[in-house]
């Protein structure tokens, strides 16, 4: 057990500096990010005030790009807990380097993608109304339920794989402020890592990562029905909800591999955070980019080739008006990342990342160009409306919180890992624990 | 049927209209066939104000008796959701007829105070495929039997009564717009901002008017159920000086188009009526007649006002015709 | 007609500074033809109205119709020898004055038998005078809605009385329309003639009528010379009573959901939150555990 604390107080030394000192660095970005956010709030006040008609949205494309950072930023989170939930169920051997930052991903998009719903609602002050006045055939009752319970589950999720930090940290907060240890304290609720806490401590959290999968393809599938339940040509189809679950891992791992990148670079993490992660993750981009190429095709393909009239419509809309945001989305941010990811020669950190950056941006435009082209297109063609109603494009204000959506994802993440340690480490421990078991009947094999 | 000639006293004609008993013949409105019509078509030729001559021979402008308020019966938006009880309103627009003349857009503006840009009924220039000449096609909301919209609202804001009417309360409704993305027809239109109109309270808010609208809530065409309920046709269809679109109560099998009456059953098997969109499934209340033997060469259509044409510039026949300087 | 002159020529003048539209806005009366109608019509009770419409209409443009507001209308009864004023009337805004008489008013007829009645505008500063007069005989109809051989006709009688209260019927050929009452309007069925004082007409079979499927027949004759209007109404259970009335069940667009709908979400929602439970209370056993563990520590 003494071989153990010992163990536990080294971590906590390397890890300690990570979270309470803040650098020159860490202060001009938060700096930034909050400029970012109160430019967002500044239009979020704006649009409050004078109505939504200060963004683009208009009678025909009723939903802009929020709604479109809702579905990003969701997805996000739904394939940060798919993901994170199948690591842990698995007990991936690898999984030490990625889980936190999965599991951070996972509930910050989680609380920033709602938000961006909401801005898509004309009156927030009857927001109550949802629960008020239910109604359960809804496909956006299913998704308040889903996303709420969702949010709670995650929450619940994260906060169980926290626990052993946090306790980590309050024996071991050497030189820490007392807020922060009153903190740790407060939120390590007595675990001590006696094996029968451990072991409780293990079972639920492996319960509930399995219920974290099953939640994530319910919410996937609840948001993707939001579309493909209505008639509209471009929505109406039965692929929809996988094809969300596939685009949202895309879109996830991407982002995930960004993370791992910056983290890596700016908080010097080269011994967690290797090549074989990124290359294992890489792969895994692969693999989703061919599903994900797949769907696409599919979907696109079988319109064409049936062109039922409103199908002709949507697809002539995107190949004429949207050419160039078509070929970016769904050739360009397909292919390139395939390219990249499936020789072997090409798989370096930087171009890994650089695929997940081309993956990232590709997916956020194949979400627009399944919202608004469609929204353009519908069944009967738009006339006799003012020409300003016709086509779609975003307003500043529109961007400004967008962005700010961003920035504030950006921030949030760097606060939460102000609190605990990127790299989980209870999981170096155990991870070193089962290692020691094994290694035992491991040489005893190779002996002979 | 004895009492009929008495008109029933104050709160009885506030019961009968709010119970929609109050038919073309029961009470005053009964007095006189043809006055009754000749008044409404006068209502319709002007509008808000209209022109009349003093007995001292001056021509002086007057306020409209009001077309749209309650003086005797203000249905609020709980009334509202019953719907007219027994009835199942219909209608029928015969495409022949219609060459763009807009009264309908017009009188439903003023009716529900839309502003000139703003129209619960749209009038669209459809081709049926390349040998087809184009047709005018009025369209209003289809007040659905399987209402999509209905279906995709979280909150009930927006409803289906027993008459078969689909209205949207401005109270209820949170304004997330999903009931706009789920119609096929692209009925329903979005009150972005605030207008100075949505402050006028000198006709308490119903449903069934949809007036005065409510900013960041949705709106559309309402079927004017509270000119029903007073034996009235909607605007549009007394608005319209081709006798275009008829209404009526499909329960009765009657249909008007404000000068003759014909069995609804009828005029849909023998004139071929159909259902836009039919195989969406979302069995509309609204028929429409084939545009056979027009009335009208399609180009009077564009008799209208400049920036009415330019709505149309997207159709590619417009396009043509554009070309060929015919517009 | 020197004024008429003098406005002539400022609208000449107006007219070089405004365009045409603007002229038609502030018409001469000159370009309207005033148009004073009178007619009477005779309700299923009996009673009567007079009806005088009056209004003005463009001579070139035939759009272009104003009524006459607030102009008093008097109605009369003239006979041989002089004439009973009936009542007045003030024009509404769409330029109808309208009294009604009851069945019980006596009227004064011509030796003829007709009743003479007479609307009269007298005329002001800016208007002339108009009167109109009109000569009606005062028609009964007489409406039975019977089963003839199982076949639900409408029969109807025309037939006027002479001064000893004898029917006589109708004997000239009188068109005749006969319709059913809807919500919204009236439905022609037949239009046709009667012949000696009757007129037979067999409903189709297959009217709903209203919700109790009571149909409401009307037989009108219509701006008579010699009759003016007369209205008969008569109400019967004829229609083939459709049971209106749907089958109350939860659909995906009622306010209560399909049954199926229910089960699925609660099945969900009770499975995952008990979950969430459960692990709730763990959490809560490893902080009794953890505070056990500390007080034996400090012990």
């Amino acid at each position: 057990m003494t071989d153990l604390d010992v163990r536990k107080k080294e971590l906590a030394k390397e890890f300690l500096p990570m979270l309470l000192k803040s650098t020159k660095w860490s202060k001009i970005w938060t700096g930034v990010l909050v400029g970012f956010i109160l430019w967002g709030l500044i239009a979020l006040v704006l649009q409050i005030i004078n109505g939504h008609g200060v963004t683009g949205m208009r009678d025909n494309v009723v939903w802009g790009i929020y709604i479109i950072n809702f579905i990003f930023f969701v997805c996000l989170s739904y394939s940060g807990a798919f993901i994170s939930g199948v690591l842990h169920f698995f007990n991936t051997p690898w999984k030490n380097s990625v889980s936190r930052i999965i599991e951070i991903v996972t509930v910050v998009s989680l609380i920033i993608g709602p938000v961006f719903i909401l801005l898509c609602i004309g009156r927030l002050d009857r927001l109550h109304y949802l629960f008020l006045y239910p109604r359960i055939q809804s496909p956006i009752t299913w998704d308040v339920i889903a996303i709420i319970t969702d949010l709670i589950g995650c929450f619940i999720y994260l906060y169980l794989t926290f626990i052993p930090d946090f306790a980590i940290l309050r024996d071991n907060s050497i030189g820490a402020p007392r807020w922060r240890k009153k903190l740790y304290k407060f939120l390590a609720i007595g675990y001590y890592d006696t094996p029968k806490q451990r072991k409780r401590l293990h079972s639920i959290t492996r319960i509930m990562s399995a219920m974290i999968i099953a939640l994530a393809i319910v919410a996937y599938t609840v948001l993707a029905w939001i579309f493909s339940l209505t008639l509209q040509p471009g929505w109406n189809s039965t692929i929809f909800a996988p094809y969300f679950i596939v685009a949202g891992l895309y879109s996830g791992v991407g982002v995930i591999i960004i993370i791992m990148y910056l983290i890596r670079k700016y908080l010097k993490l080269e011994h967690y955070i290797r090549k074989v992660h990124f290359i294992g993750a890489g792969v895994i981009l692969l693999v989703i980019s061919l599903l994900f190429g797949y769907f696409t095709f599919s979907e696109y393909f079988a319109r064409w080739f049936s062109h039922k009239t409103t199908d002709a419509n949507l697809l002539d809309t995107l190949f004429n008006t949207y050419f160039w945001e078509f070929i970016f989305a769904n050739y360009i941010g397909v292919l390139v990342p395939i390219v990249i990811l499936f020789f072997k020669r090409f798989r370096t950190i930087k171009s890994i990342t650089f695929a997940a950056v081309i993956a990232v941006l590709g997916l956020w435009l194949n979400r627009y160009l399944i919202v608004v082209p469609t929204l353009e297109t519908p069944y009967i063609p738009i006339q006799d409306t003012r020409p300003e109603f016709i086509h779609y494009s975003a307003t500043w204000i529109e961007w400004a919180l967008s962005f700010a959506g961003i920035a504030a994802f950006v921030l949030f993440f760097m606060l939460l890992i102000r609190l605990v340690p990127i790299i989980p480490m209870s999981g170096i421990i155990n991870y070193e624990r089962e290692k020691k078991k094994n290694s035992k009947p491991l040489a005893q094999q190779q002996l002979p | 049927m004895k009492d009929d000639k008495t008109t029933p006293s104050g709160t009885n004609r506030r019961k009968f209209l709010k119970m929609g008993l109050l038919s073309g013949a029961t009470t005053v409105a009964g007095a006189s066939l043809l006055a009754n019509l000749a008044s409404e078509e006068e209502l319709k030729a002007s509008g808000e104000k209209i022109r009349v001559l003093t007995a001292d021979g001056k021509m002086v402008e007057v306020d409209a008796e009001s077309i749209n308020k309650y003086p005797e019966a203000h249905i609020t938006p709980e009334e509202s959701r019953m719907g007219i009880p027994g009835r199942k309103f219909v209608m029928v627009i015969d495409l022949a007829k219609c060459k763009n003349a807009r009264n309908c857009v017009e009188s439903c503006q003023k009716a529900h105070q839309l502003d000139h840009n703003e129209e619960f009924l749209k009038i669209h220039l459809i081709q049926d495929h390349e040998e087809a000449d184009p047709y005018w096609f009025p369209k209003p909301c289809y007040h659905c039997d399987e209402p999509p919209c209905v279906t995709v609202c979280p909150t009930g804001a927006t409803f289906k009564r027993d008459d078969g009417i689909v209205l949207v309360d401005n109270d209820r409704c949170i304004g997330c717009k999903f009931c706009i993305t789920s119609c096929p027809y692209s009925a329903r239109q979005f009150n972005w901002s605030h207008k100075p109109k949505f402050d006028d309270t000198s006709q308490p808010y119903s449903p069934e008017t949809s007036v005065p609208g409510t900013e960041g809530t949705v709106t559309k065409c309402v079927f004017c159920p509270d000119m029903l309920r007073q034996g009235k046709l909607p605007h549009c269809v007394t608005a319209c000086p081709m006798g275009v679109i008829y209404f009526g109560d499909k329960n009765e099998d009657m249909v008007t188009n404000g000068e003759e009456t014909v069995r609804f059953s009828e005029l849909i098997n023998d004139r071929g009526g159909y259902r836009h969109l039919e195989h969406l499934g979302t069995k509309p209340s609204v028929y429409y007649l084939p545009p056979v033997n027009r009335q009208f060469p399609l180009e009077r259509g564009f008799d209208v006002d400049e920036d009415i044409i330019e709505r149309y510039r997207d159709v590619p026949f417009v396009q043509d015709l554009k070309e060929q300087g015919k517009i | 007609m020197k004024r008429h002159l003098l406005i002539y020529s400022i609208y000449l003048l107006c007219g070089l500074f405004l365009t045409i539209n603007v002229l038609a806005q502030e018409p001469n009366l000159r370009d309207y033809r005033m148009r004073f109608r009178f007619k009477t019509v005779k309700l299923h009770d009996n009673s009567r109205i007079l009806e005088a419409h009056f209004i003005a209409a463009n001579k070139k443009d035939r759009k272009d119709r104003v009524p006459i507001y607030d102009a008093s209308i008097a109605f009369y009864n003239v006979f041989e020898d002089g004439e009973v004023l009936l009542g007045t009337a003030n024009t509404s805004k769409e330029g109808f004055a309208q009294i009604t008489l009851p069945e019980s008013h006596r009227y004064r007829v011509d030796s003829d038998g007709k009743i003479n009645l007479k609307a009269v505008f007298s005329g002001t500063d800016g208007l002339d005078g108009k009167e109109r007069e009109i000569s009606i005989r005062d028609l009964y109809l007489d409406l039975d809605l019977v089963q003839v051989d199982s076949i639900n006709t409408v029969l109807v009688s025309a037939y006027t009385l002479d001064s000893l209260g004898a029917e006589s019927p109708l004997a000239e050929e009188t068109d005749i329309i006969i319709a059913i009452e809807g919500m919204l309007s009236k439905m022609v069925l037949d239009e046709g003639t009667i012949e000696e004082g009757k007129y037979e007409f067999e409903m189709p079979t297959d009217l709903p009528g209203d919700m109790d499927g009571n149909i409401t027949v009307y037989s009108t004759i219509e701006d008579h010379d010699e009759f003016g209007d007369v209205i008969q109404k008569k109400t019967e259970k004829w229609g083939v009573v459709d049971n209106h009335v749907k089958e109350e069940t939860n659909h995906l667009w009622s306010e209560a959901a399909p049954i199926w709908m229910y089960v699925v979400l609660s099945i969900f929602l009770v499975g995952i939150w008990a979950n969430f439970l459960y692990t709730a209370i763990n959490l809560f056993l490893i902080k009794k555990e953890g505070k056990q563990l500390e007080l034996e520590t400090e012990k």
